[in-house]
């Protein structure tokens, strides 16, 4: 693996136990500079934790966990000037405005940028005048990207943030990000919505019960894992099945299912044209098929 | 508009608005039980205390009678605790030493318990699971006020019973016991409305004690009065009053009750009334826009600590202010009795034996506004745990914010806030007298009085402190101190508590000046303990896992 200069999060072996529950088993996650980091897996998996480690909210038990060249637990003040972050379920002063949490968060990180926090407003169609009380939920996340997004930072910790964002507000948060990604700052977003991932992210980590089972690029991922080929032909090839690479082939009447090795796709587009192809789809595999996969080796 | 709306779906029928209400007290019973339980049976366990101590504070002899003679004259006594009707008998002596003041602090459990139930539930978004079920929207209320209504009537059924016990007649027992109850079924009243009026529970808690403070100020100053005064008529106005106004074992007045009944139904009707016309979330007010900027002072963790203290500094400042000003002007009444040598001597016991009348009742009332104020400065500083149970305190620690400032913004001020809050109601208390007299002395030595004491209050902040950094679990033993501290100082004296535990508070081991002269090692040690409990609480909160 790619060592240092550029590294903005280096996580190795971390373990974070609470009580009898071991919430973090041996976790290893590396992001670099500049990089839009999904951070993947269900609830339970340990990705907050692992976050409120990075916060320095929680001591690690076990492990080295270096955050923009610092120590997370012992440089939280000075690091969090260089940090922005937005909790999954954010919890507003009922008696603040939005507007006035906004300013808040901001100062005491360090200063905001008032040009940008009255285009963010905008972009999030978000009233800064009404109370904290009376924000929906999505709108309490607004609030508290607004307040991430107007601080100029080198790094945002955003877990689960659309998770109360309506489809509409998902694709601006969602080219937010995207114009962050461009001016070089470096994002690790926890989420469990593999669309939004897959839609943002160049590396990806999956976590399993407190460890990351795999990382990389999305492309590096796909090419472990085989595309599934649906063809409707005029005869049935008896003998695909036979191939190398080639998995669970279901023939039914003149319909073809199977999950082809990325590696086999020539060869097998090769045999299956001198079966008549009336029609033919390959989908390659979605961030679920991936995630699946790990999940069904564990239950399996 | 949204009342037109409103008031369609409540011609809709009362009975589906109630759907549910047993659900409703099912879920409030699981959740809030021992709220319940422990309110009802340490306010009970008062009056048998009080009533087998009878026979040790009062003798069956001259000297008995004379003790009960001027217990009765006492002004002091009747602020603090309500009219005496009849001290020659157990039971009319335990109604005005405890039945006065269980009535008030019934008052508060009624309060507290029917807010926490309703309002609070409805802030934090439970309640909305609940009505988006097949259930009412008057279940919750329903189900909190009957919960609060049968709390108390097993109050008052304890309280009468146990009187019969101690062998007082049954009429009596009987009529104090629905006095007892039907003073907290009032006021679940008073918190119901409360709780209808606005969209915040800790707004709603704030209006319903502050209502409970009137009634008493009210009840202390017209009790205070001579009799022959016009303002004794005043405390007819008191809730708080009606219950001894019902005179058990001294004539039983079943009619005074009448008037508990009449005011609980009037408020239960319009705690409905208004929740038929308002939005599921809103108070009848529909929140104000504010403003979309923050101010200057809004930019750390102080500033935020100071914001969120605000409103409530304001109110307390208030409240104790008309106190502490409604008391001192009391003190000119001690002239009038100080000619009464067996008197003076049974009042100066009150107060510390202090030799002069006036300084024996500042003392009893420093040690009870000090008592509350150590409430205010342990609510301070329970901000800090609450800003973590909700997870608020994230979003600011994960600024530069350091922990040791952030735990430190809300400290300084549970610190100095009741500091300042004790001097203020110390010159207060003191005012009246200066300005009858023209000596300003006196105001100068109140004011020294009152912040000797601020040591005691610390110490409650000090325990919070440290608890809250090693051992969070442990949040309620500040409190256990603190109540203690308060009920020693209020009755501790009244229900012949051993000299020991009466001593044994933060409070009792500071000089009580001015009936007893400065003595700086207590100050100093209680002090430095107390700051001493701070910083380690803070150290603790530096390397413990938050959340």
């Amino acid at each position: 693996m790619m060592e240092g200069v550029g590294d903005v999060i280096e996580i190795e072996s971390l373990v974070k136990t609470f009580g009898p529950t071991r919430a973090l088993d041996g976790l290893d996650l590396r992001v670099r500079a500049g990089e839009v980091h999904g951070f993947l897996g269900p609830n339970g998996a340990g990705k907050s934790t692992t976050i409120r480690v990075l916060l320095g909210l929680l001591r690690a038990d076990a492990g080295a966990v270096r955050l923009l060249g610092g120590d997370p637990w012992a440089d939280a003040p000075a690091l969090h000037r260089r940090l922005a972050y937005v909790p999954g379920d954010v919890t507003l002063w009922p008696n603040l405005t939005g507007g006035e949490i906004i300013d808040l968060l901001g100062r005491a990180r360090g200063g905001l940028d008032p040009a940008r926090r009255a285009e963010l407003l905008e972009r999030f169609d978000l009233d800064p005048t009404k109370k904290g009380r009376s924000y929906s939920k999505g709108n309490r996340q607004k609030v508290a990207l607004v307040a991430a997004l107007a601080s100029d930072v080198e790094l945002l910790l955003l877990d689960e943030p659309t998770s109360g964002l309506d489809p509409l507000m998902e694709r601006a948060f969602t080219q937010l990000i995207r114009d962050e990604h461009a001016r070089g700052r470096t994002v690790l977003l926890s989420s469990h919505i593999l669309s939004e991932v897959e839609a943002l992210c160049d590396q990806v980590s999956i976590i399993r019960a407190g460890r990351v089972v795999e990382s990389g690029t999305l492309a590096e991922m796909r090419h472990l894992t085989r595309t599934q080929v649906v063809a409707d032909l005029d005869s049935a090839p008896m003998d695909l099945a036979q191939l190398p690479g080639v998995h669970d082939v279901v023939l039914n009447g003149h319909r073809l299912t199977a999950q082809v090795d990325a590696s086999a796709l020539g060869a097998v587009l090769e045999r299956l044209a001198g079966h008549g192809i009336r029609s033919l789809t390959s989908s390659p595999p979605t961030l679920e098929d991936l995630f699946l996969r790990h999940y069904d080796e564990a239950a399996g | 508009m949204t009342s037109v709306v409103a008031d369609r779906t409540a011609s809709s029928g009362w009975s589906s608005q109630l759907t549910g209400t047993g659900l409703a007290i099912r879920r409030i019973l699981r959740a809030d039980r021992w709220f319940w339980v422990t309110w009802v049976l340490i306010l009970w366990s008062f009056i048998p205390a009080t009533a087998s101590a009878y026979r040790s504070t009062i003798s069956d002899d001259a000297a008995g009678r004379e003790v009960a003679a001027a217990l009765a004259a006492n002004p002091t006594m009747r602020a603090m605790l309500g009219p005496p009707f009849d001290l020659l008998t157990v039971g009319g002596f335990t109604m005005f030493r405890v039945g006065g003041f269980t009535a008030m602090m019934a008052a508060i459990m009624a309060v507290l318990g029917v807010i926490r139930a309703t309002r609070a539930e409805e802030e934090v978004g439970r309640t909305e699971l609940l009505r988006a079920g097949s259930i009412g929207r008057h279940a919750m209320l329903a189900g909190a006020l009957a919960v609060a209504g049968s709390a108390s009537l097993l109050l008052g059924i304890l309280v009468a019973i146990s009187m019969v016990v101690v062998g007082t007649p049954g009429g009596g027992a009987l009529v104090m016991g629905a006095g007892l109850a039907l003073t907290p079924i009032a006021f679940a009243g008073v918190g119901a409305c409360a709780a209808q009026a606005t969209a915040s529970a800790r707004t709603a808690r704030e209006i319903g004690l502050a209502v409970v403070g009137a009634a008493y100020l009210l009840r202390a100053l017209a009790d205070a009065a001579s009799a022959d005064s016009p303002g004794r008529t005043l405390r007819w106005l008191s809730p708080l009053e009606w219950a001894p106004l019902a005179r058990p074992y001294a004539g039983n007045r079943w009619w005074v009750l009448h008037l508990l009944v009449a005011l609980a139904a009037a408020l239960v009707g319009g705690a409905f009334a208004m929740e038929s016309r308002r939005d599921y979330g809103a108070g009848l007010r529909a929140a104000r826009p504010g403003p979309a900027h923050a101010p200057a002072g809004l930019s750390s963790a102080g500033g935020l600590a100071w914001r969120l203290a605000r409103g409530s500094v304001w109110a307390w400042t208030a409240g104790l202010a008309v106190f502490a000003l409604a008391m001192g002007s009391m003190s000119g009444v001690f002239d009038a009795i100080a000619d009464e040598p067996s008197l003076v001597e049974r009042f100066r016991r009150m107060g510390a034996g202090a030799q002069d009348l006036t300084d024996a009742f500042y003392v009893a009332m420093l040690g009870i506004l000090a008592g509350v104020i150590a409430i205010f400065a342990l609510q301070l500083a329970e901000r800090l745990r609450r800003e973590e149970a909700a997870h608020r305190d994230e979003v600011m620690l994960a600024t530069s914010t350091s922990r040791i400032r952030y735990a430190a913004g809300h400290l300084a001020l549970a610190l100095i806030v009741p500091t300042v809050l004790l001097a203020l109601v110390g010159a207060l208390l003191a005012l009246p007298a200066a300005l009858r007299d023209g000596d300003w002395g006196v105001l100068t030595r109140t004011v020294g009085a009152a912040v000797v004491l601020a040591p005691a209050v610390w110490l409650g902040v000090g325990i919070f402190a440290a608890a809250f950094g090693w051992l969070p679990k442990l949040h309620l033993l500040p409190w256990l101190v603190v109540g203690w501290t308060l009920i020693v100082s209020w009755i501790g004296a009244v229900l012949g508590f051993p000299q020991r535990l009466l001593d044994a508070t933060p409070l009792a081991v500071l000089p009580q000046l001015p009936a007893e002269s400065m003595s700086w090692p207590p100050v100093l040690i209680e002090g430095a303990l107390a700051l001493v409990l701070v910083a380690a609480g803070l150290a603790g909160y530096a390397r413990r896992d938050l959340g």
